[in-house]
Formats: structure tokens, C-alpha cells, sequence
């Protein structure tokens, strides 16, 4: 159960999505006094305030206030934008300047949701803070594992990996036991604004869904990112030029020009040199892979261990072996060589169900070519 | 939910309940005078003679004359009115369209003076140096004659008090029309209003005990205003739309009682204040009194109160049952980087807690206050520095 016994005061992340408002309707059932929150991420003035995206800008925050007004919790705005630019804004568009492809979801639940809201809640009282993620945690062991949700098409255990395993003890996922379509029917029973609110798929602070307007406006336009550079082939054969690398991402098909035999797909991004190197698609297939930046839910597993690693969100995880583990790298061979491993995503470690860990993807390992 | 039962409302300049002798005329006028002002029958001259006994009613309390009374829908309305209608009939006859205001208005004029500019009028803002208005930059601005110069007499966020003789001399000699947004000052600061320097003067009814979306502006000379709806001629034209007659009522009743409980409650609300401002300053160390060395209106104590945060501040307050805002609210409810202190303290981002005082505010409950400020301040730094 996600839900502990004893009645509890908890923060509950409300983003004005469907998932979290029954998150808080489910607390509030289970008896728990309930004080609901909405972090403010970014400023939403200009475009952005015209955009409707959901769980984002001030429609967001109306519909949690909504959901917490008819839940009849308290419900407070958080801004937290300054630290939200510094921790997730700047490192997105760093790592898009190293010729990465980060998840700003990850770094915001690392280092900034969570952390915040149980920080903000400790001065109202609140015992811990819950969320609308599809995890569950099984709190049955000394140590509380965190596990991928029921809903498999919904699990979001690849976003959460880097949660400080000290404080999981302190989190409440309610959903995570539910189906999306029996959270909405809870919503609907309840009568919540967001029971028919689309799906969010967009970067939170990408309204437009262009990443690449806010790196011109975050980076010098000498950034070499942002400058042209060539296409070349496995080879350092020249087939093109690009207008900046922060276009693409590895495993990417489009935007290398056609009228090639075989469709060409994005291999690797070398910012030293500016080259975006693509080929065939079979030469995408990789046989291990790096991973730094780690943070561990579990014991870290000894070399030669066999896990399951999930190099992207909504991909199947990989049976792969620990060949070398440092303090802050792994390395890891897939059983079968994987493909689109691409620098800067989150690699997630799984036993089964349970989260491991995780970390970033540094380098791939093994390419063909 | 939170206890409500001990709560303890701090949030006077954001909005006051209808106090019972309004609700009282109020509900007369529903009931009795439902008629419209403008039609020939009997059940309109009723209500017709309700409306108009309520601008006197208005007038009187304020020593204005009534033919200068204006009812609107409320403060944001009659700032509006103000700066738009001023500048609009000044595009429409001159071609050109000027309006000053201090950098501390509330958002109805600075956002409409913005307005103004994409309608093709310029808006001059006048700073503050070391916390005082910048006087000399005034006198340059109306030098250029501009259609208006607005600014406010009480500010909302700090209580700080305008000096509003300088700014009306400073239009006098230049000929240039003053408008002032009141709304936080009637009821609070001991003015001779019939007597005061304005031409235009906005009021609400609900920051003094009266119903909300009702107010007033006073003006001297309507001729120089462009109205800003279109529609039934009601209020000569400035404000059409068939008048809230129950509204107007309660709006002059609010303003009557207002006026003449100010001698004795501003001198309630400001010893209540300074028992809070001094327990606070002498608990709470590193924090600052907003204006504190400035001419303040009784019923606001604005703080500044470096390493904590504002939302939470506020959320742990409400948590303890006391109800305060920290600088102005935006409407997703977060608090927004004040434009008030970031003109009056540059380059400070200290958090801000506003308490303000008025009719529910009473002298036992000071010592819950100031426990539960300074527990909540406490809590809240603890966690900015770990």
C-alpha cells in the first residue's frame, strides 16, 4: 500500500493534472489532513500566460486550487523559479550545450520537487509529501523500495530514479496502485475539474514545445551548439551541414536531408568538433554503456551482477551486466546490443519491479562503426 | 481543514466584511428599491431617489459636491476610468496623450497606464529616491502639461503616505489634472477630502466595510474624461449600465461611517500596530519596519524579513490560523516580486509580511500574533539556512 496507516498531515504536490488531484482525493479519503500545493517553476507572463497548456502556468494552478477548494484542503502556491532556473532550466540547456539529451523531469524531481516541498512542509507541520507519479512504494521491508507503478503503459519509476533514497521513507504515491483509467473514474465520482484534462507531454517550461527557442535565448549565438557544423558520415565522410548540434538526438531520423538509399538516423553528436555523425540504422545498436551521475535506491550491485537497465522513458529494460562499478560511473553490456543510447538520458536499474538507481548516461560503449 | 475558530483575520487592506450597518441598508434597498433609475414610473423614481440620496450621502461624508459623485463598479474600474479616460479624450483631441504616475501605483493604473501606451500615449513613472518621491523628476513631467498625473495617497503594500500637497502643487502650477487612488486612505487618514488636492479621486467599497464590487470616483471636472463603456448614458454618460442601486447605497453608508469613525480609529489601528511593529522588532532580529521612517497610514505593517520565504511564511501562518498577505498577490495566488519595494529598496529581495489591522483586529489578540509571527518567521528561516 502507498498509503500508510495513522492519520498524517502531507503536502500534496498538486499540479492541476488529473493524477495528482486524486493523489490529494485519495489522502483526503484515507483520513490524512491534507494541505495542497503547486510549485511555480517559471515565469508565466508573456506567451506563455496566453498558452492553455495543461499542468502548467496559471490554468494549472486554478485547477488545483479547484480540486483542493472542492476537496476542501488548504491550498498554497510555491515560487520557486529562481531555484527551479538555476537546478533544472541552466542544466537543460547545459547538457543540450554538450551535445546531450537531458530529462529535466528527472533533474526536477531530484533535486527540486521533492527536496522543496518536504523542506516547505516541515514549516506547516506536514509529516511528508505525496505526489501523482504511477510508483508505489513497499514500505513492508526495514527499507522502503520504490517500484514501477501497476500500470505499466503509465509507470513513471524512470523519472523518480534519482530521489534521495533517505528521503523515500517520507513520500506517498496513492496512484501507483490505480490504472489511468481508474484514476480518472475517481476523478469523475468525485466530481474534480481535471477529470477529463488531457495528457501533458510537453516540457513544462517549454510551452511552444521548441526546446531550441529557449536555448537561443539562453546561450551566447557563438555557442558552438548554436553553430553550423557537418554531417558526416561513419567515415568523416562530409554529406552536410547542420545549423547547431542542440537540433538532434541520437536515434533521430529526421532533419539529415534525404535522397539517401537507407534512411539515415542521428549516430552521434561530437561537440568537440561540431559534427553530427549519421548512418543506417543498424549501426545504432551499441553493445554497453556508461552511466554517471549515480544515485542509488538499493545497495549498488557488485561487477558481474545481471539487472535490468531502461535507457528511455517508455522503453522496455534491457538485461545487461555491471562489468565495472565506480563511485560515480557505472559501465554495463546488454545482452542483446541496444539501440538509441543517447548521452545525457536517464539510464533506471531494475530488479524486477524495484528501482536500483539510476544515473545519466555518459557514453555508449561498444558502437559498430 | 484548519481551525478556524481562534483565526485571526490580518488582512484588512485586501478586503473587509460588509460591516451590519451596511448589510442593513443594503438589504432595504433590494428589497424595496428594485426599480430602474432611469425609468418614468413610480418603482423607478423610488429607486432613482435612493441612488440619488446615496451620492449625497457620499458627497456629504466627503464635503465634495455631488454633481461631482461618479458611482462605479469598484476601485479597479474608477483607476481605469481615470488614466484611460483622461488619456483617450486627450488622443482624441489633441493627437497626443501623457500620463504620469508614481513607480508604487496598484496595478489598475500602472497595467491601464501600459494600456495607454499601446493606445499611443506615453506614461512617465517617477521614482523614489532613498524611499521619498522623486519630487524634482515630478516637476519635470509636469512641466510637459501631461493629460495626468496619478498618484496614489495611502500606498497598499506599505502604508506609506504620498506627499500628496507636493504632488497637487506641483499640477497646480502646470495646470495639469491629479488624480489620486484612495481606496487605502478614506477611513484611515484624517483628511479633509471636500478641501483635499484632486481633481480625481478613486474609492472602493470594500477595502471600508462595504460591498465589494462598488466604488466611486470623484470627479472635479468630468468634461476632460472619455468613458470607458458605451451603452444607457447612466451616471451622465461616464459609466453606463443600469446602476447597482443597493450597491450604491451600501458604498455611501460604508463611506459615511468610514469617514467619521477615522479621528478615533486611526488612533486604535496605529496603537494596535505599534504594540505588534515593537514586540516584533524587539523577537525577531535582522528585520525591518517598510517606511518605518516614513508618514504611514495606521492600519498596515509591512515587513521585510530577509532569509525567509515569503509563501511559505504565509503558508505556515495560515497554518497557525492568522491570515496575512505578503507583497501584493498575483492571481495564481503566489506572491510576485513587489513593485512597491523594488522601488523603494532597490536591489533588496527580502521576503515581505504584511499585516493590516481594522475592525476585527482586536487588542487581545496581539499576543497570538506576535507568538505566532514569530514562531512562523522562525520555521521559515530554518529552512532557508539549514
Amino acid at each position: 500500500m502507498s498509503i500508510r496507516a495513522g492519520r498524517l498531515r502531507i503536502l500534496a504536490a498538486m499540479s492541476g493534472g488529473v493524477d495528482s488531484s486524486v493523489a490529494a482525493a485519495m489522502l483526503v479519503e484515507a483520513g490524512h489532513e491534507v494541505v495542497g500545493a503547486t510549485m511555480k517553476t517559471f515565469c508565466y507572463s508573456g506567451e506563455a500566460a496566453e498558452s492553455r497548456k495543461t499542468c502548467c502556468g496559471l490554468e494549472g494552478i486554478r485547477d488545483a486550487r479547484l480540486v483542493a477548494d472542492r476537496l476542501g484542503i488548504p491550498h498554497y502556491v510555491f515560487d520557486v523559479e529562481e531555484e527551479f532556473t538555476r537546478d533544472v532550466i541552466d542544466d537543460f540547456v547545459a547538457e543540450y550545450g554538450r551535445g546531450r539529451t537531458p530529462n529535466p523531469c528527472v533533474r526536477c524531481n531530484s533535486n527540486t520537487k521533492f527536496r522543496d516541498l518536504l523542506r516547505r512542509g516541515r514549516a506547516l507541520g506536514c509529516d511528508g509529501v505525496a505526489s501523482g507519479h504511477y510508483v508505489r512504494l513497499d514500505r513492508a521491508a526495514g527499507r522502503p523500495r520504490l517500484l514501477r507503478g501497476a500500470d505499466r503503459s503509465k509507470d513513471q519509476s524512470y523519472f523518480l530514479w534519482g530521489l534521495p533514497a533517505g528521503l523515500l521513507g517520507l513520500l506517498h504515491f496513492p496512484v501507483g496502485d490505480l490504472t489511468k483509467p481508474e484514476v480518472r473514474e475517481r476523478a469523475r465520482k468525485q466530481g474534480l475539474a481535471t477529470a477529463d484534462k488531457p495528457e501533458s507531454q510537453e516540457i513544462c517550461f517549454v510551452p511552444t514545445g521548441d526546446y531550441r527557442d529557449l536555448l537561443a535565448r539562453k546561450l551566447l549565438p557563438t555557442h558552438p551548439a548554436l553553430s553550423p557544423g557537418a554531417i558526416v558520415d561513419p567515415r568523416g565522410r562530409v554529406l552536410g551541414r547542420h545549423n547547431g548540434y542542440s537540433g538532434f538526438t541520437v536515434g533521430q531520423r529526421k532533419g539529415i536531408g534525404g535522397g539517401r538509399p537507407e534512411r539515415y538516423h542521428v549516430l552521434e553528436i561530437r561537440p568537440e568538433t561540431r559534427e553530427v555523425v549519421v548512418g543506417p540504422r543498424h549501426l545504432l545498436a551499441v553493445g554497453g554503456v556508461v552511466v554517471a551521475g549515480l544515485n542509488w535506491l538499493a545497495t549498488p550491485p557488485e561487477p558481474g551482477r545481471t539487472l535490468h537497465v531502461q535507457i528511455r522513458y517508455r522503453a522496455p529494460a534491457l538485461a545487461c551486466t555491471v562489468e565495472a562499478l565506480r563511485e560515480d560511473a557505472v559501465e554495463l553490456s546488454f545482452r542483446e546490443p541496444a539501440r538509441a543510447v543517447t548521452p545525457g538520458q536517464s539510464s533506471v536499474f531494475f530488479d524486477g519491479d524495484r528501482v536500483l538507481g539510476g544515473g545519466r548516461i555518459r557514453r555508449v560503449v561498444g558502437a559498430r562503426y | 481543514m484548519y481551525p478556524t475558530t481562534e483565526a485571526i483575520y490580518l488582512d484588512h487592506a485586501a478586503t473587509t466584511p460588509v460591516r451590519p450597518e451596511v448589510a442593513r441598508v443594503m438589504a432595504g434597498a433590494l428589497a424595496e428599491d428594485f426599480g430602474n433609475p432611469s425609468s418614468g414610473h413610480a418603482w423607478g423614481r423610488r429607486a432613482r431617489r435612493r441612488l440619488e440620496e446615496a451620492r449625497a450621502t457620499l458627497a456629504e461624508a466627503l464635503g465634495v459636491s455631488a454633481a461631482h459623485v461618479f458611482f462605479t463598479r469598484g476601485g479597479t474600474e474608477s483607476d481605469n476610468l481615470a488614466v484611460l479616460g483622461r488619456v483617450r479624450h486627450d488622443l482624441a483631441h489633441t493627437k497626443s496623450g501623457h500620463v504620469v504616475t508614481s513607480a508604487i501605483e496598484h496595478p489598475a493604473i500602472l497595467e491601464a497606464a501600459e494600456r495607454a501606451v499601446v493606445e499611443g500615449a506615453v506614461h512617465t513613472v517617477i521614482g523614489f529616491d532613498a524611499g521619498v518621491l522623486d519630487l524634482d523628476a515630478l516637476e519635470t513631467a509636469v512641466h510637459g502639461r501631461p493629460s495626468l498625473v496619478s498618484c496614489m495617497w495611502v500606498n497598499n503594500e506599505t502604508g506609506l503616505v504620498l506627499p500628496m500637497a507636493e504632488v497637487a502643487a506641483a499640477c497646480g502650477r502646470h495646470g495639469v489634472p491629479l488624480h489620486s487612488d484612495a481606496v487605502q486612505a478614506v477611513g484611515k487618514l484624517e483628511v479633509d477630502w471636500g478641501n483635499a488636492p484632486f481633481d480625481l479621486l478613486t474609492l472602493t467599497g470594500h477595502k471600508i466595510y462595504g460591498p465589494k464590487g462598488t466604488g466611486a470616483l470623484i470627479a472635479r471636472d468630468p468634461r476632460g474624461l472619455r468613458p470607458l463603456l458605451y451603452g444607457g448614458g447612466q451616471e451622465r454618460g461616464l459609466r453606463p449600465g443600469t446602476e447597482d442601486v443597493a450597491g450604491a447605497a451600501g458604498l455611501a453608508e460604508a463611506v459615511r461611517l468610514a469617514v467619521a469613525e477615522a479621528p478615533a480609529e486611526s488612533v486604535r489601528l496605529r496603537a494596535l500596530r505599534g504594540r505588534v511593529e515593537a514586540a516584533l522588532l524587539g523577537r525577531i532580529r535582522n528585520v525591518r519596519v517598510n517606511a518605518g521612517d516614513r508618514p504611514r497610514a495606521p492600519h498596515i505593517l509591512s515587513l521585510a524579513i530577509p532569509g525567509a520565504d515569503s509563501d511559505t511564511l504565509l503558508a505556515a501562518l495560515d497554518a497557525m490560523g492568522i491570515a496575512a498577505s505578503g507583497g501584493s498577490a498575483c492571481a495564481s495566488g503566489s506572491s510576485m516580486p513587489s513593485r512597491t519595494l523594488a522601488a523603494l529598496y532597490p536591489g533588496d529581495g527580502a521576503a515581505a509580511l504584511r499585516l493590516s489591522f481594522g475592525r476585527l483586529t482586536r487588542s487581545r489578540d496581539v499576543g497570538a500574533v506576535v507568538r505566532a509571527v514569530v514562531e512562523a518567521v522562525a520555521r521559515t528561516r530554518a529552512l532557508v539556512s539549514p
